[in-house]
């Protein structure tokens, strides 16, 4: 029986390849849209779960976690640095630091940030060490730059037209190992270097100020022809226009992109690490405004005394999980939409399908009544044409689920590269449910044209 | 080797207001070859799928030895026709994608009845119709060698009867009287009833008795001078 049905679907194997086509590409699109939102769900609660409490300037709770946990650029809020001075100080608190964002290298983030966190949130260093001197630079594990490296950070990012900052370099002197979040693609540094470049919460004294100035004014002029080089060679008299706009465009990114502090996009912001210096992590009343401030409570109790403590006046104590508890419920609704764009074509599928079916019982009901005819039981009949079916269905189901697991696969990968969140991609129980489902309708869809082959008498079908 | 007898039998089809068929009385004797004659809605066929067990018997009774064919179920028709009938017909009705082999012995594992003695069987009748290529795909065979298949796939349980639609009508005149030699010989060696539907002269006049029909009945039954095996 197994070899006839084999010749038949031999015979048959043009409209078999479609009928499993077809089947397979809406059980993927199904299976796809399911498992993507269910590992965007998984991936982003985990990237979430380093970080518990998330204090930044009132605004957006949104936009503060996707920024500081997410490291989406946008412009935040900033929040008074004695906040950050309290909170290092408040006894409920095993570690609180401090992050600044707002420039790039490469495409990746830099971070600005202390020992204290990278030490709170990965698992250690795969190579290298901890950076110790202001000039130093850690990178996450999705960073394609090796120890050794120079960075020269940028603002903003080259895509949205930045520029880089003049006289800053960062060495790079350690890489931490994954921790499936988007921190994985920043470029770490010491906090107090980004306040440096950006020329705040200078500690020094004025005249030092001032120096650094005049030594960046110089700086600038260079970056300008820099950054206008190959219209320079080309057509030299269009040079200072293109310096104009360049100019403009690098201001007007800059409050787009301005994370840092929107303070600085008004002034002129150069200012130079001190590559050498030692890097200070005690908080005084030098420190500037703060985009977020990402705080280790020590007990559950003391985040929620802290969240709520910090949720009034200028301040915004978030978890991060309840804004995803929010993202969720619209992520939900985006996949009710999906999930009911798949389940219609998942309907129009199964109506092909079965009007291929009843055109294929059609066509077989000659072969089908001279089986009977030469003695082959009804039973036999029946099972032949159902399995076949049956076969052709349960082959585009598992085809589909593999296509599907397949194309999350890419998705996944693809929003890796661009977030650093890993998005676990896998079934479930529910997985196996749907497919038990489809099987289950794809066993009784083949039963159909399996009982018009067993009501017929033979004489009946091969008159047909 | 199984006799006929229908008594009585009347096959309409609704929305015809005659009957297609109507025989009051047939006997046909065990090991006696008919032919049966007649024009296209002569009845013909019917009569055919009737005896074959292939139509419901809804009026009269249609007896193949002791078993009238009007008390079986669906299931029980098919199953008896499987034992006792040997089909062969117009468009051979062999299946494309298998062996000659796997033609003949479909049905009898279909039926799970094929064992190793059957295997045997059906190469022994492989030869007996004159094959040489057991495992030849039937698609690439000629009209001739594919009747001489279904023949070969209609032995193979040793039925009581052979019944033949049109066995001929589709194969060009050479072959069709190779056809024809065949059927008698098989049927003639195996001692089988063979009831032939045929417009083949040459055929119809090799067998010993030949029914005519018209308009649904019986109108001509008369020995044909057979030279009788």
């Amino acid at each position: 029986m197994i070899r006839f049905i084999l010749a038949d679907l031999r015979r048959l194997w043009l409209g078999g390849a479609v009928v499993i086509l077809l089947v397979a590409l809406a059980t993927a699109l199904g299976v796809a849209v399911t498992l993507q939102e269910r590992s965007l769900r998984l991936g982003s609660a985990r990237a979430a779960d380093k970080f518990d409490l998330v204090v930044g300037a009132a605004g957006s709770e949104t936009q503060l976690i996707l920024s500081s946990i997410f490291l989406q650029p946008a412009p935040l809020p900033l929040v008074d640095g004695s906040v950050l001075t309290k909170l290092a100080a408040d006894p409920r608190v095993s570690w609180a630091a401090p992050v600044g964002f707002g420039d790039s290298f490469g495409g990746y983030p830099i971070v600005g940030t202390t020992t204290s966190l990278i030490n709170g949130t990965t698992t250690g260093f795969s190579a290298g060490k901890m950076f110790a001197l202001e000039g130093e630079a850690v990178l996450g594990a999705a960073v394609d730059l090796s120890i050794g490296a120079e960075i020269k950070p940028m603002h903003g990012t080259a895509e949205t037209g930045g520029h880089t900052h003049a006289g800053a370099a960062y060495k790079v002197v350690g890489k931490l190992q994954p921790t499936g979040t988007p921190w994985d693609r920043a470029i770490l540094v010491p906090i107090q270097a980004v306040w440096h470049v950006h020329n705040l919460g200078h500690e020094h004294g004025e005249e030092e100020h001032h120096d650094e100035d005049g030594h960046d004014h110089a700086h600038e002029g260079e970056e300008g022809h820099g950054d206008t080089h190959a219209d320079d060679a080309m057509e030299p008299t269009a040079q200072p226009a293109a310096q104009v706009a360049t100019q403009r465009q690098e201001q007007k990114y800059a409050f787009a992109l301005g994370a840092a502090s929107s303070k600085h996009v008004e002034e002129e912001h150069h200012g130079a690490i001190d590559a050498d210096a030692p890097i200070v992590e005690t908080f005084g009343s030098f420190t500037p405004g703060l985009p977020a401030i990402l705080v280790k409570p020590k007990t559950i109790a003391d985040a929620y005394r802290l969240r709520q403590e910090y949720r009034s006046g200028s301040t915004l104590g978030v978890f991060p999980g309840e804004v995803l508890t929010s993202l969720y419920a619209t992520l939900g609704d985006a996949k009710m939409v999906l999930s009911a764009v798949a389940a219609g074509s998942q309907g129009l599928v199964a109506a092909a399908l079965v009007l291929v079916t009843v055109i294929h019982v059609g066509q077989r009901r000659r072969q089908i009544g001279a089986l009977r005819a030469f003695g082959a039981p009804r039973s036999s009949v029946f099972l032949i044409v159902w399995l076949e079916l049956f076969l052709l269905v349960a082959l585009g189901v598992g085809i589909g689920f593999l296509i599907g697991l397949g194309a999350a696969h890419i998705g996944a990968q693809m929003f890796t590269a661009k977030s650093g969140v890993i998005l676990p991609v896998g079934f479930t129980r529910e997985d196996a449910r749907l497919a038990l489902i489809l099987l289950g309708f794809a066993g009784i869809l083949a039963a159909v044209p399996a009982l018009l082959a067993y009501r017929q008498s033979p004489a009946q079908a091969l008159r047909a | 080797m199984l006799s006929l007898k229908i008594e009585n039998l009347a096959v309409t089809f609704p929305g015809l207001a005659a009957p297609v068929l109507e025989i009051d009385h047939l006997e046909i004797a065990a090991g006696s070859h008919v032919a049966l004659t007649g024009g296209s809605g002569s009845g013909k066929s019917t009569l055919i799928n009737i005896v074959a067990g292939l139509e419901r018997i809804r009026t009269g009774r249609v007896f193949w030895g002791e078993q009238n064919l009007a008390d079986l179920s669906e299931g029980k028709r098919d199953q008896w026709r499987a034992q006792n009938i040997g089909l062969v017909m117009q468009d051979f009705h062999l299946f494309p994608g298998l062996s000659a082999l796997d033609n003949i012995l479909l049905p009898a594992r279909l039926s799970r009845v094929a064992n190793a003695e059957l295997l045997k069987r059906a190469r022994t009748l492989f030869e007996t119709v004159g094959l040489k290529r057991p495992e030849q795909h039937i698609e690439t065979m000629s009209r001739g060698e594919m009747q001489r298949v279904a023949i070969a796939r209609a032995l193979l349980r040793k039925p009581g009867v052979i019944i033949a639609d049109e066995p001929t009508a589709s194969l060009d005149l050479e072959s069709g009287e190779a056809v024809g030699d065949l059927l008698l010989s098989v049927a003639a060696d195996a001692g089988s009833t063979l009831i032939v539907a045929s417009h083949d002269q040459r055929l119809v006049e090799r067998l010993g008795r030949r029914l005519s029909l018209k308009s649904g009945r019986i109108i001509g039954d008369v020995p044909v001078g057979e030279i009788a095996a």
